[in-house]
């Protein structure tokens, strides 16, 4: 587990704060090479982890790693899937059905989808929902091949409503197939860190990494900043924080003081678009890490 | 604990389900859609019953209350089966195809103990909670203007199929998308007295509009704009954008900020003269349970807390979401009076 992650929600316009800035950084990040100015900046700051989501744009910087593959010779990523509003919006246009069907075979060619067909057991005929979202997770995880992932992360907003329902065996099957496909562990974002680990230990997958808003405004944190706390210190799990900054309400400093001084937690992602914010907030973080 | 059940088990039908599945006073037992596919994995997985067919369900189950998330075109009839049972309902926006529909099931509501509430999650939207007091403390004075815009790139492509492209079962941008600002409207500054100017125009659908504008008129001399486009595609995800102009200041709105700027010292407590820029962290409460937004678990339990605590919904009653659309239907009215 690394220490420090870099994310990736400012590329493409995801700012929980303001919609202007949202507006203003997608503008900024309209074209790859500006992405790539800044994960650039990062790794020369010494960070080579990186969580992505599964954003279309995300494969074409995969393929900018693989093209390079000296200069990026210890990136470590961490893929974080689905990204929804893909699928918000196919299922608008398609149903349900329609946007599987895309997904599951999207550029894929008729051999490779007759095997997709066959490994999937006929997953779309026997209608099994955890037989489909594992051809939807090889999907996803396609633009990531050749590549060097560390754990594969279930998005908050699909492991929210499958912890909401409560339904154990997809959490399970999503483990074991990570695991076994990827040989790296599954991982989960959640807005709802306390009840999802419990929920995780309960459901017999143990020493779960959870990533989840962790600042001191208490900001995206259910049901409180006090059951956080009690779950930092009570409950064995690989715990990494996001949204340390609570989207500006903390200061860096007292933001990164926070998070780092709580011994249990083992990772910190951030994201950050200039030089001195990805520098300044690094520093920070290995000031109070040691 | 609450017996409930969902019928209609798309998005937001699961939505609603994880939201309050693991609510304290509530116990799903039942789950109703055509769908097979769905209806045998909810089966297979969780603890609960599946029916293809509500009335089945809701004679069998024993219910308090259900949340229908069908398509519009459904809602009327399911609404209608499920108060005649007596329980409790939430139906999701738009609360029904035309007014009379409307009506009938306001009326049949009347003089009943039925919690009754539409789905107009935006009023439970943090921002525009605090928008909503600042309103009704009078902070920007008289009304003068104002501008309701929303735009999202929910419809890129004509959607030739599914009932979101076809007029007759509430599809079309005005129906299913645009509803959500205008209830909004209804809520902050009132149900307009004349509609006018009012244009529906088509970008990629066939049966239905895309786009809409329209111009509200208000007998105390307050006159508003919406704007409206689903099909959007330099927005990530919809966006709401609101900005309201009185005599005493101005306050500028989205889903996650909102500015106000008063034009003297105003009397309220954490605001100054001139601009005030205020944040969602700012004054956000976490809630029980997170899915997709703040807003959609408070909306739900607050539904929850007017069963247990027998208590008439104020926020968002069927009568409000027959207010909206019956603003619809004058909207659709007056752009059919265009000569070209």
């Amino acid at each position: 587990m690394d220490r420090i992650i870099f994310g990736d929600n400012q590329f493409f316009g995801i700012n929980h704060m303001s919609e202007e800035k949202a507006q203003a950084q997608s503008e900024r990040f309209k074209d790859l090479d500006s992405v790539i100015k800044v994960i650039d900046t990062a790794y020369d700051c010494g960070i080579h982890a990186f969580m992505f989501n599964t954003h279309e744009r995300v494969g074409q910087l995969c393929d900018h790693f693989r093209a390079n593959p000296e200069k990026y010779s210890d990136l470590r990523l961490y893929p974080s899937m689905p990204y929804a509003h893909k699928y918000a919006n196919a299922v608008n246009e398609k149903g349900m059905v329609g946007a599987l069907n895309e997904f599951v075979f999207a550029g894929r060619s008729a051999g490779q989808a007759l095997k997709t067909i066959v490994r999937g057991g006929l997953s779309v005929i026997n209608q099994d929902m955890i037989q489909v979202m594992k051809l939807l997770v090889d999907a996803e995880m396609r633009m990531f091949h050749g590549l060097n992932v560390k754990a594969i992360f279930l998005q908050n907003i699909v492991t929210d409503l499958l912890l909401g329902m409560g339904v154990k065996e997809v959490f399970v099957g999503f483990s074991d197939h990570i695991k076994k496909t990827y040989g790296v562990d599954a991982a989960f974002n959640s807005m709802n860190m306390p009840k999802l680990v419990d929920f995780l230990i309960d459901s017999g997958i143990e020493n779960p990494i959870v990533c989840s808003s962790i600042n001191k405004a208490g900001y995206l944190m259910q049901p409180s900043i006090g059951e956080y706390e009690k779950t930092l210190e009570e409950k064995t799990f690989r715990p990494m924080a996001m949204s340390i900054l609570a989207s500006g309400a903390v200061p860096p400093k007292e933001a990164v003081e926070y998070v780092a001084g709580n011994k249990n937690i083992k990772s910190i992602v951030f994201g950050a678009s200039s030089k001195n914010h990805i520098q300044q907030t690094k520093d920070l973080i290995d000031q109070y890490t040691n | 604990m609450l017996r409930g059940a969902i019928i209609g088990f798309g998005r937001m039908g699961l939505t609603h389900f994880s939201i309050l599945n693991n609510h304290p006073e509530v116990n799903f037992v039942a789950v109703c859609d055509p769908s097979s596919f769905l209806m045998k994995n909810i089966s297979k997985y969780a603890d609960i019953e599946t029916f293809q067919d509500y009335r089945k369900m809701i004679d069998k189950m024993d219910l308090d209350f259900v949340i229908v998330a069908t398509p519009t075109g459904a809602h009327a009839e399911n609404v209608k089966y499920a108060i005649e049972k007596g329980l409790h309902v939430f139906v999701e926006k738009p609360f029904s195809l035309n007014s009379t529909q409307g009506r009938e099931l306001v009326d049949l509501v009347g003089g009943k103990d039925i919690v009754n509430q539409v789905g107009y999650v935006v009023r439970f939207n943090d921002v525009f909670l605090e928008v909503k007091k600042l309103l009704d403390a009078g902070a920007l004075g008289d009304l003068i203007t104002f501008k309701m815009e929303m735009h999202g790139p929910t419809l890129l492509k004509d959607a030739k199929s599914g009932w979101r492209s076809k007029k007759k079962e509430g599809g079309g941008c005005l129906y299913d998308f645009a509803s959500h600002s205008i209830d909004l409207i209804n809520y902050l500054v009132g149900v307009p007295d004349e509609i006018t100017g009012s244009v529906l125009q088509s970008i990629h659908s066939v049966d239905v509009e895309d786009a809409i504008s329209s111009t509200f008129l208000y007998k105390n001399n307050l006159r508003g704009n919406l704007l409206v486009n689903w099909s959007e595609p330099s927005y990530r995800k919809p966006a709401y954008k609101m900005e309201i102009f009185g005599r005493k200041g101005k306050i500028v709105a989205d889903l996650h900020a909102y500015k106000v700027f008063f034009r003297d010292e105003p009397e309220l407590d954490g605001f100054n003269q001139g601009w005030n820029q205020c944040y969602v962290t700012d004054f956000v409460e976490p809630v029980r349970f997170y899915v997709r937004g703040f807003e959609f678990t408070r909306q739900l339990d607050h539904f929850i807390a007017c069963i247990v605590n027998k208590s008439a919904n104020k926020v968002c009653s069927f009568a409000d979401g027959l207010k909206t659309d019956t603003v619809i239907e004058r909207i659709v009215e007056d752009a059919a009076k265009r000569r070209f």
